[in-house]
């Protein structure tokens, strides 16, 4: 998987598919109803709206020359009547067709949101996170106006324009033949520049999601920026992004504002071929109340056109944002549920690795046909160098990502036979990134058991030797954390990660260099948490630190993805290998 | 406020000026056409003189082609206007955040940068863009089909004048109320952002958790709310607008009726008739558009305000007055640093009380201390990250506020501890200290901070891409890219924040040999949790609730009994075999 940088351009398919629409067609279905009343109200209202040019005609040539002024009055009521029906219609129709669309919306951000929430890590890793964000909330929203009015607004035009025709026929049939011919050239006219225009606007879609991924990570790692003394560069690199943005914009907008002239024009022309053919060939003919109505449709005849024009428009804008939605959504989950898995009540912590082998992509194999036996409640320790594989280890154990070769057994059962979400509730992990959630310092750590007690909280803190510091914040357990856990110190926000994992109590517990940023006072204090915790469970620990190694039942030494030795603390430095060395032996 | 928007404005007032008088054309000439089509009715049709058809015709088109040509280029130039304008804020206020100190950052929520930068950005464009063009000429074309319906019939025109007001009263109160309503929507809009935003970055703890259920509890909360107000919104939108169209068509209904009976009485011809229909929409579609011209102006004061806002915040790091003249800028290599009676505090939370200590050029200083102690703190006033809140730091006899911000930031490199990598190549990263180093140089750098190895490893080496926070990296990997831009920006003083904390223990080894190169030719500040990492250097100082409790060389202090003594000799009781903690 290419990743992806926020100068580059996010591929985007460039042939507009008829794929996409049909998909969020499918999302109109459960609304057939409410849909159906609300194309009822549009044909209603533009039938009453094309009424009044008749009423006028009929005014013209026969109220007004027999001097009938009881008709004029109810040719009068009777276009009050077509305006009354037009407000009621259009009131119904903005009550259905909001309903409609927000409703559509919300739920393609709840399906796109649950896709996310299945995807691995490896989808988070490779790209910026505003990049992803931004499809999930904006590109969503953009949706709002294509669906709530776009698209019912395309059918009722589509009968508005039947209608006129119908009107402009009974009028005249010669005329609207005449009329008709302005035609052909509208519709090449309007094919080209749409054609323009979808081009330009999904240059600018991109060019968009560059200026504010670009924002975005600025702003995350402004501190290193200063650190460096870099601003001035950065400037520069803004300037440049958001230069492209404009030109883009203005290309885009530049095609889009040429549209509606081209039409304004073409329908003056129609309008001229009728007082031209009308003064050449049917003086005498054709009375002045069915010119001036037959006019008056076909100014109306150029609405829905143009209508249908910008909802090609706004469609060809959307569909970039609807082939990202639906890009995202299916993307595969690598990790999903075997057919015939089923959820685990319990664990005893029983874990084998049977020759398994392991790379990321289309990277280097990070692990080789690595085979060990762990028993229920053991503690296993990892070490070895940075990036020799340990991590890939236990991210395997709880199936973040599935081993490429070979199998994992919990319990004698392979972990692909046993639903994921059961799995990860018995497999719990302390890792080097603890990412806290905003909210109070209570709510981060009963992330871990949504149903914990308060006193069952400060227990887990206790136990880990958070509850000391916490108690001496302002606001104790109440003390909020913002996205990044700022204010608090690293080795803070990693005693409560700790609290939280502790109080989630699984039967497998993995430490992922959890205690790396402790000092090593502190680790000494919650290792005596941890030692009662770990009792009883099977548990993986990395550690680069011996003092949280030694007491390990079993230390494995792993290098280049394999276990190259394995033993208890003083087997391993009598053995004078790789541990030996490591720690400083002979 | 409004001063500060129209200092953006001004370079281009005359620009806006000469489309302003396009409008003015524009709208004018858009009363031709019902005019010539009246005409058209009367002298043509009914007045059967065929030899003004062709003249008329080529009048009404000719009409069009200008006034849609007008039009273009006027909306065109507000565009661009709009555009150079919103370029020109947008990249003062990015320039103004790049200054902001770490505090501020630390209180501001990403989100909500964002949000300023994009939404309320994006107002401010279509002000310019839209509100104001849209304003003048809608004003004009009421003015100009007033005059014109006034000219043919001064009484029917009255008459219709008389609905208008329901209609601009209509719209004004859609305006009122929907705004309020906007708010609400703008603000569960931030809601929903904030908890997508959130957990996308924190995917892996949800994942460990196994928390999806949650989190699409916590989504579907916000994501409903969304919606509802969204349908709150489009109730008053809904209330209005049909009010709004049915007071338009009246408009038509007195027009036939007023118009069909002054025809009967022959007070009126039926092109004006024509006429009369022709501009019916010009005197009601300004009035439909007030409502929603006054609503994205009140928008726009809004976000105005916002922004002006962030405008006016001022980075609590500021250089002072009478910065030095090169001349007077110490030489590094016998600048001293120097912390005078410091305090520190985030608001009303004391972090550091009366911290003193020098430390000559190329000396190493190893500070230590439990968690929350105040290390990180004190590093970030030796660049001036924060200012102290009482006492002073000096670099060579001179307080930091005087120094030239950037030569300081120069000259004093971090390695921190919540290592952050763009999202660029490795090599990318590594050079963002010294953007003109050669290829050769950065694969130095990396060697000397053991990173050059594992890059080596990877498919695509140095151009290897890393994620927005360096992800695919793990903690130790990150943690020696983040050494290896520091050693190549190779500045004169080294702040090293536990920088090697998830760095296995061979590897660090081989770090501290690198390390030792540096000795004496660098000043280094060193936070770390192994005693190891420090032991040799020149000053120790041990932190505690933001106090110096002990200070002085290893060999001084592991005979002093406290808290360097306990660790040192748990650590080092665990470190060699069989031993026992404590002294």
């Amino acid at each position: 998987m290419a990743r992806n940088k926020f100068d580059v351009d996010e591929d985007l398919n460039q042939e507009f598919n008829l794929h996409a629409v049909r998909r969020i067609l499918a999302y109109l279905k459960p609304y057939r109803g409410p849909v159906a009343f609300a194309v009822a109200l549009m044909i209603t209202a533009s039938f009453a709206g094309l009424l009044p040019p008749w009423l006028i005609q009929q005014a013209l040539d026969l109220a007004i020359p027999h001097k009938d002024v009881g008709h004029l009055i109810l040719l009068s009521l009777g276009i009050l009547a077509t305006v009354a029906v037009g407000a009621v219609a259009l009131f119904l129709r903005i009550r259905v067709m909001n309903r409609i669309g927000q409703s559509i919306i919300h739920n393609v951000r709840e399906d796109l949101f649950r896709h996310l929430q299945e995807l691995p890590f490896s989808y988070f890793d490779s790209r910026p996170h505003g990049k992803i964000l931004i499809r999930v909330v904006n590109y969503v929203n953009s949706l709002s106006d294509l669906l709530s009015n776009g698209l019912i607004n395309l059918i009722a035009d589509l009968f508005s324009l039947a209608f006129i025709i119908a009107f402009m026929l009974v009028l005249d049939v010669r005329l609207t033949l005449i009329c008709l011919t302005v035609l052909p050239v509208l519709f090449a006219a309007i094919l080209l520049m749409q054609r323009r225009q979808r081009r330009a606007f999904q240059d600018l879609s991109r060019k968009q999601s560059n200026l504010n991924a670009y924002l975005h990570e600025s702003l995350s790692g402004i501190k290193i920026t200063q650190s460096f003394a870099r601003e001035s560069e950065n400037e520069t690199t803004f300037r440049r992004v958001g230069e492209a943005w404009r030109s883009s914009w203005m290309k885009a907008v530049g095609i889009m504002f040429a549209t509606w002239p081209v039409i304004e024009i073409l329908s003056v022309l129609g309008v001229c071929l009728v007082y031209v053919s009308v003064v050449d060939w049917f003086r005498d003919a054709i009375s002045i109340g069915v010119i001036v109505a037959f006019v008056g449709y076909v100014w109306r005849f150029w609405a829905p056109i143009a209508t249908i024009g910008q909802f090609y428009t706004s469609l060809v804008q959307s569909a970039a944002y609807l082939e990202r939605i639906f890009e995202t959504i299916d993307e595969p989950s690598a990790i999903v549920d075997a057919p015939d898995s089923r959820p685990v009540t319990h664990v005893d912590g029983e874990v084998e690795f049977r020759h398994v082998d392991f790379r990321y992509d289309s990277g280097p194999a990070v692990l080789s046909d690595l085979s060990f036996h762990v028993k229920p409640g053991e503690t296993i320790a990892l070490v070895g160098a940075t990036g020799a594989g340990k991590t890939t280890i236990v991210n395997l154990l709880s199936r973040f990502y599935t081993p490429t070769g070979g199998t994992i057994l919990l319990d004698g059962q392979p972990l692909d036979a046993l639903t994921l979400a059961s799995l990860r509730r018995h497999v719990g992990v302390m890792s080097q990134d603890n990412f806290l959630f905003s909210g109070t310092i209570r709510d981060n750590i009963r992330y871990g058991k949504l149903d914990a007690t308060d006193a069952e909280i400060e227990a887990a803190a206790r136990a880990i030797h958070a509850h000391d510091f916490i108690e001496k914040l302002p606001e104790g357990y109440n003390t909020p954390v913002s996205e990044r856990g700022l204010r608090l110190s690293m080795g803070q926000r990693q005693l409560i990660s700790f609290a939280r994992a502790l109080l989630a109590d699984p039967a497998l517990l993995i430490l992922d260099e959890a205690t790396s940023s402790v000092d090593t006072e502190t680790e000494r204090l919650v290792q005596k948490g941890l030692a009662k915790l770990l009792d009883g469970r099977t548990s993986f620990v990395i550690a680069h630190r011996l003092s949280t190694i030694q007491n390990a039942d079993r230390i494995f030494v792993i290098d280049a993805g394999k276990i190259i030795e394995e033993g208890k603390h003083a087997e391993l430095l009598s053995r004078g290998g790789q541990y030996a060395r490591l720690n400083g032996g002979p | 406020m409004y001063r500060w928007f129209w200092s953006f404005l001004r370079p281009y007032r005359f620009i806006l000026a000469g489309a302003l008088v396009l409008t003015v054309f524009a709208s004018a000439l858009g009363m031709v056409n019902p005019s010539l089509t009246g005409i058209l009715v009367d002298k043509v049709i009914l007045g059967r003189d065929f030899g003004l058809l062709w003249g008329l015709l080529g009048l009404l088109l000719g009409a069009t082609v200008v006034r849609m040509a007008f039009r273009w280029v006027f909306v065109m130039t507000f565009e661009h206007v709009s555009q150079r304008i919103v370029k020109t804020l947008r990249e003062a206020l990015f320039v103004k955040l790049q200054r902001m100190d770490f505090a501020y950052f630390d209180r501001t929520r990403t989100g909500d940068l964002m949000a300023l930068m994009t939404g309320d950005l994006d107002t401010c464009r279509h002000l310019v863009a839209w509100v104001i063009y849209q304003s003048f000429e809608n004003s004009l074309v009421f003015l100009f089909s007033v005059s014109v319906l006034m000219s043919i019939h001064a009484g029917l025109t009255a008459i219709l004048l008389l609905v208008t007001p329901a209609i601009a009263v209509s719209a004004i109160f859609l305006a009122k109320e929907v705004r309020p309503q906007f708010g609400r929507v703008r603000a569960q809009f931030s809601r929903l952002n904030s908890v997508v935003q959130e957990n996308i970055a924190g995917n892996r703890v949800v994942k460990a958790f196994v928390r999806e259920e949650e989190e699409l509890r916590k989504f579907r909360t916000e994501n409903d709310e969304y919606r509802n107000r969204n349908l709150e919104a489009a109730k008053v939108w809904g209330k209005y607008i049909p009010l709004i169209e049915g007071f338009s068509g009246l408009l038509m209904v007195i027009m036939v009726l007023g118009g069909g009976l002054l025809i009967l009485q022959g007070a009126l011809t039926i092109g004006s008739l024509v006429i009369f229909t022709g501009l019916v929409w010009a005197l009601t579609q300004p009035l439909r558009m007030s409502g929603w011209l006054i609503n994205d102006a009140q928008r726009f004061a809004a976000s105005l305000e916002r922004l002006y806002e962030l405008s006016k915040v001022e980075s609590a790091i500021q250089t002072s007055a009478n910065v030095p003249a090169p001349a007077s800028i110490p030489d590094f290599a016998t600048a001293a640093f120097e912390f005078r009676h410091v305090d520190f505090a985030y608001g009303a939370e004391p972090v550091l009380h009366d911290v003193s200590f020098s430390v000559r050029s190329g000396q190493t200083v190893g500070i230590v201390g439990p968690t929350g102690s105040g290390k990180s703190t004190l590093l970030r006033l030796l660049a001036r990250f924060q200012d102290p809140t009482a006492g002073e730091v000096l670099w060579g006899k001179v307080d930091l506020r005087q120094w030239p911000l950037e030569t300081l930031r120069r000259s004093v490199g971090f390695a921190m501890q919540d290592v952050f990598l763009f999202s660029d190549t490795l090599e990318g990263n590594i050079v963002f200290g010294k953007p003109d180093a050669t290829e050769a140089q950065a694969a130095e750098a990396a060697r000397q901070a053991q990173a050059h190895e594992f890059i080596s490893r990877l498919d695509e080496g140095y151009d290897t891409i890393v994620g927005e926070r360096g992800i695919g990296l793990s903690g130790g990997q990150r943690q020696r890219v983040a050494l290896a831009r520091l050693l190549l920006a190779d500045p004169p003083v080294l702040v090293l924040d536990d920088t090697t904390s998830a760095v296995d223990l061979e590897t660090e080894a081989h770090l501290q040999e690198t390390m030792r190169h540096l000795y004496g030719k660098k000043t280094l500040f060193i936070v770390a949790h192994r005693i190891s990492s420090i032991a040799h250097a020149d000053l120790i100082l041990v932190l505690d609730g933001g106090r110096i409790v002990q200070r002085g060389q290893h060999a001084d202090l592991i005979t002093q009994p406290g808290w360097y003594r306990d660790v040192h000799f748990h650590q080092l009781g665990l470190d060699a075999e069989g031993a026992h903690h404590g002294a």
